[in-house]
């Protein structure tokens, strides 16, 4: 049961997501594409990990199985034991409410509510007292920076400031994991380099599990560890100038 | 449930203020005119009927008429059956009448109507002929040699069937009447009636001494009219004058509009068949506003869902809004009905061949129409909204 999920997993680098021969093939009428060919690896909690690989590389497509916005054709993703794509439908959608936060490429915010009713929407849906969601929700857009903009409508705001909302809209629920996607593709540098850093700093300071799509090689400096896909499965790659602290993906 | 419903108004109240004020001002219009149509049509038909009721009780048969027993030409001892039925608490008013077929002429025109004979003051009390005298005036008790005519009768005053008229016949001249047992009479026209109803108009008046004196018998009738406090309860009445003992025929006033009962059944028919047709556009007109909120809204939807909002509050929410254009537009609806068109047409009522008919609503059918209307919007927002949420997370976002 999702409620039973939804207690404590457990510490620091503990494994959070075990993900084991997943693979995902789409049907175009007779002729069958594998975009995910027995993807297995580890996502330890705390960890800032960026999914990266060319374009058609299955990046997304791994994001969304594991954000259970899509049903993978076999495999298995566990959270505490539990395989979590056995659960209903139902049970994924509270399970995406409580357990995830998403940040998506084009900021996926609705026009009509202004940023705190956007970011406390989840918070609503969840069932907590107005009171607690006014304020949770007006501390996490002061977190992404946005105190000052809690009336506003998305239209009035510029992009970079409308995905911290949807950042802020991720974290009201205080999820396990954060997946994001492509979450700087619309964003100038500047905007960019903000958001990953927002990213960074809710990794290390509140210990936040990110997990990112992104094609932009420089982004691997904001990360912990790049999990490097190529046709749909994951590749181990040496050398990666920059890389820092960057941890090889395949376990 | 209460999270679910609070969000889904949330929502819903959300896309309503926030969302385009022109989209939603010209549906709330729509919605009130299908309304208004709907209410309007089936109290346009009520009201035509209701006057055809009106006419049939007040200028012809009362609410009630006793006729004579079976096989019998007419009722005897009229007196003291007055007297019985006068017994009767909520009778107001009785009136005994001889009715009897005639040839009319006047000039070279001649023609054949039928001839009542009243107690111009009982007549009074039942029916409302004498408050519609459009020339002369009504007959007095004493009068003996004059008659009161309906206006298709003279002709000269615009009446439905002028070319069957006795082509011009003014006040103060005789007509001649030549009554169905072969007595013949002259009478000076004292007065002509109209109370806008053909039947009514169709028939001529004289004294009920004249009458009996032509019959050359007294204390008979034809028929006896009788009015009651309230329409409605005629067969309570007539249970309690059967129980009085009294033998005769006694109709209700029903009986006498059935000639009128087939035009309101094709007007209900009608009325139903238009109200059909509005509740099917009220609902392709939500069902389309929403459709294409729900497209433009197709990627928000997708959102919604992979953010974890459950499928029954995005459905919910896009039902409330087309509840609240339906309620919205029904109250609009009535508004106009109660407070514009209703007091319009008792002002100016509208003039048919049966008389002057105003609205007639009934708050039942208003009752009918406006749940319809809203079940009508909660299916036209349900299926689109639905359909909505069946496609895929990714599909509803990215699009195929």
């Amino acid at each position: 049961m999702v409620d039973d999920l939804t207690s404590n997993i457990g510490n620091k680098n503990e494994i959070l997501l075990g993900i084991r021969n997943l693979t995902r093939i789409y049907t175009m009428g007779k002729v069958r594409v594998p975009a995910l060919n027995n993807v297995t690896f580890n996502i330890k909690r705390g960890e800032f990990a960026a999914i990266m690989g060319k374009s058609g590389s299955g990046k997304s497509t791994l994001l969304h199985q594991l954000g259970l916005l899509d049903i993978p054709t076999s495999g298995e993703i566990n959270i505490g034991g539990i395989d979590i794509l056995k659960l209903s439908e139902s049970q994924k959608a509270k399970f995406r409410l409580e357990r995830f936060g998403y940040v998506f490429q084009e900021y996926a915010l609705l026009p009509e509510l202004t940023a705190l009713e956007n970011v406390f929407l989840p918070a609503m849906a969840r069932g907590r007292k107005k009171e607690d969601y006014l304020k949770t929700g007006t501390k996490a857009l002061e977190q992404v920076g946005l105190g000052a903009r809690l009336h506003h409508r998305p239209r009035e705001m510029s992009g970079g400031e409308q995905q911290r909302v949807a950042i802020a809209r991720a974290l009201i629920n205080d999820p396990d994991i954060l997946f994001a996607d492509e979450p700087t593709a619309n964003l100038d540098s500047s905007s960019t380099r903000q958001i990953l850093e927002l990213f960074q700093k809710l990794n290390r300071e509140l210990g936040l599990t990110v997990l990112m799509v992104t094609h932009e090689p420089e982004d691997r400096k904001y990360v912990s560890r790049v999990i490097w896909l190529k046709d749909g499965e994951l590749v181990e790659k040496e050398g990666i100038p920059g890389a820092g602290n960057l941890q090889i993906a395949k376990d | 449930m209460l999270t679910d419903l609070n969000l889904s108004l949330f929502l819903a109240y959300k896309s309503i203020t926030k969302g385009n004020k022109g989209t939603l001002v010209l549906t709330i219009f729509i919605m009130s005119l299908i309304f208004v149509n709907l209410v309007f049509t089936a109290s346009i038909f009520l009201g035509l009927g209701n006057t055809v009721n009106n006419q049939v009780i007040n200028t012809l048969y009362g609410n009630i008429a006793v006729e004579p027993k079976k096989d019998e030409k007419y009722i005897s001892d009229v007196h003291s059956l007055e007297q019985k039925i006068n017994s009767v608490p909520g009778v107001t008013g009785i009136s005994s009448q001889y009715v009897i077929g005639a040839a009319f002429s006047y000039k070279d025109k001649s023609g054949a109507w039928a001839i009542r004979s009243i107690n111009p003051d009982d007549e009074k009390t039942v029916t409302i002929i004498h408050n519609f005298m459009i020339d002369g005036e009504y007959l007095s008790k004493l009068d003996t040699d004059e008659i009161i005519l309906g206006k298709e009768i003279p002709g000269g005053y615009g009446g439905d069937l002028e070319h069957l008229s006795l082509g011009g016949v003014k006040i103060g001249e005789s007509v001649d009447v030549l009554f169905n047992n072969g007595v013949k009479r002259s009478y000076r026209v004292k007065g002509v009636f109209d109370v806008n109803f053909q039947q009514s108009n169709n028939l001529a008046y004289i004294s009920q001494n004249e009458m009996e004196s032509v019959l050359g018998f007294n204390d008979k009738a034809s028929l006896i009219l009788i009015k009651t406090g309230e329409t409605g309860n005629e067969e309570i009445y007539i249970k309690k004058f059967l129980e009085l003992g009294i033998k005769e025929e006694i109709k209700p006033w029903t009986v006498y509009a059935a000639m009128v009962k087939n035009i309101t059944k094709s007007f209900d028919m009608i009325a139903l068949l238009i109200a059909v047709i509005g509740l099917f556009v009220a609902s392709v007109t939500i069902f389309i506003i929403i459709y294409v909120n729900t497209i433009s809204k197709r990627r928000q939807i997708g959102i919604l869902r992979a953010i974890g909002i459950k499928e029954n509050i995005i459905i919910q929410s896009y039902i409330f809004q087309a509840m609240f254009y339906a309620i919205s537009g029904t109250i609009i609806g009535l508004f106009i009905m109660f407070f514009i068109l209703e007091p319009w047409f008792i002002e100016h009522p509208l003039k048919f061949p049966v008389g002057y008919v105003s609205l007639l609503i009934v708050p039942e059918k208003v009752s009918i129409n406006t749940i319809s209307l809203i079940a009508a919007a909660l299916a036209a927002g349900l299926i689109p909204s639905w359909m909505a949420v069946r496609e895929t997370i990714l599909e509803a976002i990215w699009g195929d």
